[in-house]
């Protein structure tokens, strides 16, 4: 079927051209043939006209009268009438004029009829009745000069109607292929739309309406296309960072609610653990004041209560946990003194192989913050990072410096960061840092807790932790508050705590 | 010598609170529930009360008001180990064991002290309910 479809400008050419190979032969035959009857009707009569003359003039002229008389009026008649034969004839003899050719035969019943008998002569018999005596007057006229006149006229006809036809098709293609460029240059648009590109906008300049029209047409459906499309694609993107918000607000979620879970647990365990710590320190104290110093018992029992008192001090490690978002007062906090004060305790605590750096900001903003929790927050963070750096030696820095605004019209930001240059973490660790209980530390040289309750305090102060860390490469713990402020006050002595 | 009325659902805390206290010079009748040691109160007055918070049946914060109300000359020393449950089992978002004493407190409780404790200040802490009874 498709090879028989064809282009619109070669249908509407060939259609020309079959209309004109049909017409121009009945053309060319009709008219050919008024010409050829014209040219045979007027040579007729100039030949009748021509043989009355001459017969006439035989009738009452002279010329019979002399031999050499009759003779000069029969080459009269080859001369000037394009005779090629002239003859008279009498009862007994006959003249001929010598002048056409001598092997021409009259036929004894002339024709009367152009180009009959294939001789290219035309013959007329005419009786002549001159004194009382008859004769009879035969001319032959030469019929070529006619055909040629008539095939020259055919031919030129021809000439013309070739060049008519050349033009015709011409004019038909000129037409048809504009016709056909504006309905190219929309199929073209309509391909390209149904194989997805919209882009393409459609310029169609035709001087035909209807198709201005349905060029017209078809760019305001590409238009609402496109349009359609691109509300489409503004929608799935919408929908893709909802959900990519969906997800991190349900792991958020899911994270608070096991934190919550476990909170809540630690805090009916810390209740549980501090009745039973009671009786054991009570006891212990008071079964040591009845053993003399120096006994094996006694410093058995020392043991008993200093490992209670630790199991206490785990207990309200794990109470803070879980009680820190609700027992925190949160007041306007200068990080500054928070970093110095925590810096100069963890100082006094850390081992001399680690060197403490300080990298404190001019000019910080007061941040929403419990000063105390703040400075616990810091420890933790400090103690984390030495215990990271498992002994050996190592550069630990605590920093404080502004951060730009999330937005341009909010406040700026304070970055608090705890450096190490220890072992650093996988992954897989950093997912579950934050949760109580959870260690890389083997059993007995840690409770788990210090990230947790960094978490639960950061949470309290509504400000926001991350980690930038990789196995052998350092931790870096990131703390980002709101200012809540534009300028820090003047800088207040290192020891001036809180508010 | 002084009186003192120890209410605690705990046993070992009980006893163990008695014993540091009696070492120290006290009388020490002790009770595992606020309503039979409002009744005891009754019976025989006491100096000082050192009550748990959280309890079964009628809990410390209602026991400091009926005493204070009851007995105005009673000192009350208030203990709690925190903890955000209750009798009826775990409460997530339950009062804290600072509010527990801050409500203890704001009961009538002359002193607060956090579980566990060591002798010596349950003994100053006794010592100074007295010492502020007899001022």
């Amino acid at each position: 079927m498709a090879q028989l479809r064809s282009k619109f400008a070669n249908l509407v050419t060939g259609c020309v051209i079959a209309v004109h190979l049909v017409l121009l032969p009945a053309l060319y035959f009709g008219v050919g043939y008024v010409i050829r009857k014209s040219h045979e009707d007027l040579f007729v009569q100039h030949a009748r006209t021509f043989a009355r003359m001459l017969a006439d003039e035989f009738e009452v002229g002279v010329a019979l009268e002399s031999r050499a008389r009759t003779e000069d009026l029969l080459d009269l008649a080859i001369i000037h009438g394009e005779s090629r034969y002239a003859e008279l004839t009498d009862r007994d003899h006959s003249i001929r004029s010598a002048l056409g050719p001598p092997d021409i035969t009259a036929p004894r019943e002339p024709e009367m009829g152009f180009h009959n008998g294939g001789d290219d002569i035309y013959f007329i018999l005419l009786p002549i009745v001159h004194a009382g005596q008859s004769a009879e007057l035969r001319l032959g006229f030469d019929e070529r000069p006619t055909q040629a006149r008539i095939q020259l006229a055919l031919d030129r006809m021809l000439l013309l109607m070739a060049g008519y036809l050349c033009l015709a098709i011409g004019i038909a293609a000129y037409l048809s292929n504009r016709l056909s460029r504006p309905i190219r240059r929309l199929q073209d648009v309509s391909r390209s739309i149904a194989s997805g590109d919209c882009a393409q906008a459609l310029h169609v300049s035709t001087s035909i309406q209807e198709l201005h029209e349905l060029a017209a047409d078809l760019e305001a459906m590409r238009r609402e296309l496109v349009g359609m499309n691109d509300r489409l694609q503004e929608k799935i993107r919408e929908k893709e960072i909802s959900e990519t918000r969906n997800d991190e607000l349900q792991k958020q979620l899911r994270h608070r609610q096991r934190l919550e879970t476990v909170g809540t647990l630690a805090g009916g365990i810390a209740h549980e653990f501090n009745n039973v710590l009671v009786p054991v320190i009570l006891f212990t104290d008071t079964a040591l004041q009845d053993l003399p110093s120096g006994s094996a018992s006694r410093s058995d029992l020392e043991r008993v209560l200093a490992a209670a008192r630790r199991a206490k001090d785990i207990v309200q490690k794990i109470l803070t946990f879980s009680h820190v978002l609700g027992d925190t007062t949160l007041a306007p906090t200068d990080l500054r003194n928070v970093v110095a004060e925590s810096v100069v305790l963890f100082s006094a605590l850390a081992p001399p192989s680690i060197e403490v750096r300080t990298e404190i900001a001019e000019h910080v903003p007061l941040v929403r913050a419990d000063a105390t929790l703040a400075m616990d927050l810091v420890m933790n963070l400090c103690t984390n990072a030495y215990q990271a750096m498992q002994g050996n030696a190592g550069i630990l820095t605590v920093g404080l410096r502004v951060a730009p605004a999330a937005a341009a019209d909010s406040l700026p930001r304070v970055e608090l960061w705890v450096a190490d240059t220890g072992h650093g973490m996988a992954p897989t660790t950093v997912e579950r840092i934050f949760e109580p209980f959870f260690t890389t530390r083997p059993v007995g040289q840690g409770t788990g807790l210090g990230l947790s309750v960094v978490h639960g305090i950061i949470e309290s102060f509504g400000a926001s932790i991350s980690v930038d860390t990789a196995p052998g490469a350092g931790t870096t713990f990131k703390i980002v508050f709101a200012a809540i402020a534009e300028i820090t006050p003047a800088a207040r002595p290192i020891g001036a705590l809180g508010t | 010598m002084h009186n003192v009325l120890v209410i605690d659902d705990e046993v070992d805390v009980r006893d163990s609170i008695q014993r540091v206290l009696e070492r120290a010079g006290f009388l020490v009748r002790t009770f595992d529930n606020a309503t039979d040691a409002l009744l005891e109160l009754h019976r025989a007055p006491a100096d000082v009360v050192i009550t748990d918070i959280i309890m079964p049946k009628l809990n410390g914060v209602d026991a400091i008001h009926r005493i204070v109300q009851e007995f105005p000359g009673v000192r009350i020393v208030a203990i709690s180990g925190g903890g955000n449950f209750d009798t009826s089992g775990y409460q997530p978002g339950a009062i804290t064991t600072t509010a527990y004493l801050a409500a203890a407190q704001s009961a009538g409780a002359y002193s607060i002290l956090t579980k566990p404790f060591e002798s010596y200040e349950l003994i100053e802490a006794v010592k100074h309910v007295i010492g502020a009874g007899h001022a």
